[in-house]
């Protein structure tokens, strides 16, 4: 009732005011003008808080920097955004900027790592540089900075220190497969000394299990770059690295360039046409037409898809982030259930058995206080799907909160993983950890399967006899 | 044209020798695995004598590994390793850190850390005898740089040639021997479980001190290594008696003996002492990187004593 006067009295006003305003046009008119004259045209600027829009012409790769503490990678970051910024190419950051990086609280896990942008001509970079092991597994595991390739920072005075093998193996777990080498500090060594730190890390690299001989190795001075002195050991040793980096470490493939990839999230029949499967096409392209497979809950069926819909609208073809629907041909909607997966067919399989890195929430985090031990069982949640796990622990008794473990994960019935798959564990009401699959393994055998679900005391009474 | 062939002369000389220097302090750094900095000044003061070099490379890196040590003193340290070592009767616990959690995987810290703990066990090793059952000796950083190692040299010493080769600053912060009467079993526990020598290594370790009140025959190793587990993961603050009322949440339980014992949550820390008729007479947790205020300035002959 309310609404109606006011939709009744809104256009009554209205009228009333654009008379009185009418009345006098000429009068009206005159003063504005001369407004106009006293003022001149105004347009308001909010220099705060004024957002750039992202340019999206490169290609994004995403470094870091690793190497002892005093070897120079904050310097060499600050050199790097200060020798770019004088082409346009990034903001100059300074050291103390990215040292004293911030404890981030996002999405309340406490992640202690400094994002950079910078983009040379070619691609478009973040850069993390952050301290600690512990800190740079968390990240890989929450995906708060993932790297596609990183630079190792090493002094031309100290050469590879003890610890250099301990950032070389990090390296190695979080997967980045391409490193660059940067010898700083050379304003302060000798040629020959350059050559033999640059001998000793080849060797250091190839015993690492990294292509020692093809690493591309630079010299320079990230200092005299950062002070703008001696040119051609400082900026432009900069730049060749950065070069190197431009070619050396290759460029992510993008999510929409991969294999069509849609959790299924809900199945329809709709009559007169057939099945219908929603969800949000997580990678590729879709098109009408395509072969399709629906993989999960140990079974596997073979499709076409024959026609895309987002919004009730025909689509020519989907791509990856749409929310879309597919018709589906020949299958029933009993066959399909949520948290399969439809694919590219061969371009995923069904697991059970996996190898995981897992991030432990601490109990300030929001996860449980107590720590866990192998044979826990959780609930893991993934894409559209959960399924009850065991977790073994490899290499240690047991797993405190707040802490990063590998874990091996055996599922109760096989669903689709893939290396590099993120997901969630958790213990009833409680969210206890988040993690990514490292490797997949060899599905588990009718005995494992069985023995998933035994007791306490069926297994300790297993483990007895195969003692004896 | 003759100077021309001086001057020739001199760079087919020059080469070949420049190549040697080249290949020795390759050689040396190889060998000695100190920094290219330091390897070059052995060579040029003892004209490329590549033994006088080593030799006196070794007598520096002590005066080096101080000179870096004061140098890098003030930094902070917050990661590092916990270490225990157990020997019938007596035990040790201590904590060393550094700066960086990748020096805490070093192989040259292990050992530094190693030493430590194997000091500090000695010295407890040669305290008196007792007829208390539980005596602990609280270290601080300046007692504990004092301790002698098996090397003669002092803990000190160690931990600034260490200093010298990884290049981080360290301490030493603060250590607990332990030393039980003859009817007292201690067992110690480290997280995550380390290596299979005497000492091991992790960011968390625990001592605790059983008395059998039963002569009973129980695998104390066991029962007391998943009890000092349970201390590790569930982080008690006193043992507590009977006359504690157990807390309302189950969760935030601070008396070790009603605590849900952390490999089985059917039963209480009491009910499995009670089981195998044991007692726990004392028990230490350190966590590496927690804040203490027991380490305050204490006499090395401070003794604290249980029961």
């Amino acid at each position: 009732m309310a609404s109606l006067i006011v939709a009744r009295t809104f256009p009554v006003v209205q009228r009333t005011v654009k008379q009185l305003l009418i009345n006098d046009p000429l009068k009206r008119h005159s003063q504005t003008r001369i407004i106009q004259y006293i003022i001149p045209t105004y347009t308001q600027h909010r220099f705060y808080a004024e957002k750039k829009v992202f340019d999206r012409t490169k290609p994004h790769c995403n470094v870091g920097t690793i190497g002892h503490v005093d070897h120079g990678k904050t310097t060499l970051t600050a050199a790097i955004t200060k020798v770019l910024s004088d082409k346009k190419l990034a903001d100059v950051k300074r050291y103390q900027d990215i040292d004293n990086a911030p404890e981030e609280k996002a999405r309340g896990i406490t992640i202690n790592v400094a994002h950079i942008e910078y983009q040379t001509e070619s691609r478009h970079y973040g850069h993390t540089d952050c301290p600690g092991h512990a800190d740079y597994i968390k990240n890989m595991i929450t995906g708060a900075a993932q790297m596609d390739g990183a630079i190792l920072v090493v002094a031309a005075t100290d050469g590879v220190m003890p610890q250099t093998r301990e950032h070389l193996l990090l390296a190695k777990q979080i997967g980045v497969e391409h490193l660059v080498v940067f010898i700083n500090k050379v304003d302060a060594a000798d040629k020959e000394m350059v050559e033999l730190v640059e001998m000793e890390i080849r060797e250091l690299l190839t015993q690492m299990g990294f292509d020692g001989d093809k690493v591309p190795i630079v010299t320079g001075s990230a200092l005299c770059a950062l002070e703008g002195k001696n040119p051609d050991i400082g900026a432009e040793s900069v730049l060749k690295l950065l070069q190197e980096v431009d070619s050396y470490i290759p460029t992510p493939i993008r999510e929409l360039d991969k294999p069509f990839l849609l959790p299924v999230e809900h199945v329809y029949s709709i009559p007169g046409r057939g099945t219908v499967v929603t969800g949000r096409l997580e990678r590729g392209v879709l098109k009408k037409g395509n072969d399709c497979e629906f993989v999960g809950f140990s079974k596997v069926l073979k499709s076409t898809v024959t026609g895309v819909e987002m919004f009730h609208q025909i689509l020519e073809e989907a791509q990856a982030g749409d929310q879309v629907g597919a018709l589906v041909r020949g299958v029933k909607r009993d066959d399909i259930k949520r948290g399969m997966v439809m694919a590219k067919p061969g371009t995923v399989k069904s697991y059970d058995h996996v190898e995981s890195q897992v991030y432990i929430l601490s109990k300030e985090e929001g996860g449980r206080m107590k720590p866990f031990t192998s044979f826990i069982q959780l609930q893991m949640f993934c894409r559209t799907w959960d399924c009850a796990i065991q977790v073994t622990v490899p290499d240690k008794e047991m797993v405190m909160p707040g802490e990063d473990s590998k874990l091996v994960l055996k599922l109760m019935r096989p669903m689709v993983l893939e290396q590099g798959q993120r997901f969630t564990l958790r213990d009833g009401s409680q969210t206890l950890g988040t993690g990514v699959i490292t490797k997949t393994l060899p599905l588990l055998t009718e005995m494992e399967r069985l023995q998933l679900v035994e007791g306490k005391k069926a297994r300790e009474k297993r483990e007895t006899q195969a003692q004896k | 044209m003759m100077s021309l062939k001086v001057l020739t002369r001199f760079f087919h000389n020059q080469t070949p020798c420049l190549a040697a220097e080249k290949s020795l302090l390759a050689t040396l750094r190889k060998k000695t695995g100190y920094t290219f900095t330091n390897c070059k000044k052995a060579l040029e003061m003892h004209n490329n004598d590549l033994k006088q070099a080593e030799e006196w490379l070794k007598q520096q890196a002590q005066s080096l590994g101080w000179a870096k040590a004061t140098k890098l003193e003030g930094r902070q340290t917050s990661q590092g390793l916990i270490a225990l070592t157990v020997d019938k009767q007596n035990a040790a616990l201590v904590e060393v850190n550094c700066e960086t959690d990748f020096v805490a995987r070093n192989k040259e810290f292990h050992k530094m850390v190693h030493e430590a703990a194997v000091s500090c066990l000695n010295f407890t090793q040669q305290q008196p005898e007792s007829n208390i059952s539980v005596t602990r000796f609280f270290m601080n950083d300046t007692q504990l740089k004092t301790l002698p190692t098996q090397d003669g040299k002092s803990l000190a010493d160690h931990l600034a040639l260490m200093i010298g080769t990884v290049g981080e600053n360290a301490s030493l912060r603060r250590a607990l021997g332990v030393k039980a009467h003859k009817d007292v079993h201690l067992s110690g526990y480290v997280h995550p479980s380390g290596s299979g020598s005497s000492v091991s290594l992790g960011k968390i370790g625990a001592i605790v001190a059983l008395k059998q009140l039963a002569s009973k025959e129980i695998d104390l190793d066991k029962v007391g290594k998943e009890l000092c587990q349970h201390i590790v993961g569930m982080n008690p603050k006193k043992i507590g008696t009977l006359s504690d009322k157990p807390a309302k949440d189950k969760e935030e339980e601070t008396c070790l003996i009603h605590q849900e014992f952390l490999l089985d949550d059917n039963v209480t820390v009491k009910e499995i002492l009670d089981e195998h008729e044991i007692d726990i007479v004392d028990f230490k947790r350190f966590e590496c990187g927690e804040n203490t205020s027991e380490v305050a300035d204490q006499p090395l002959e401070y003794v604290e004593t249980c029961q």
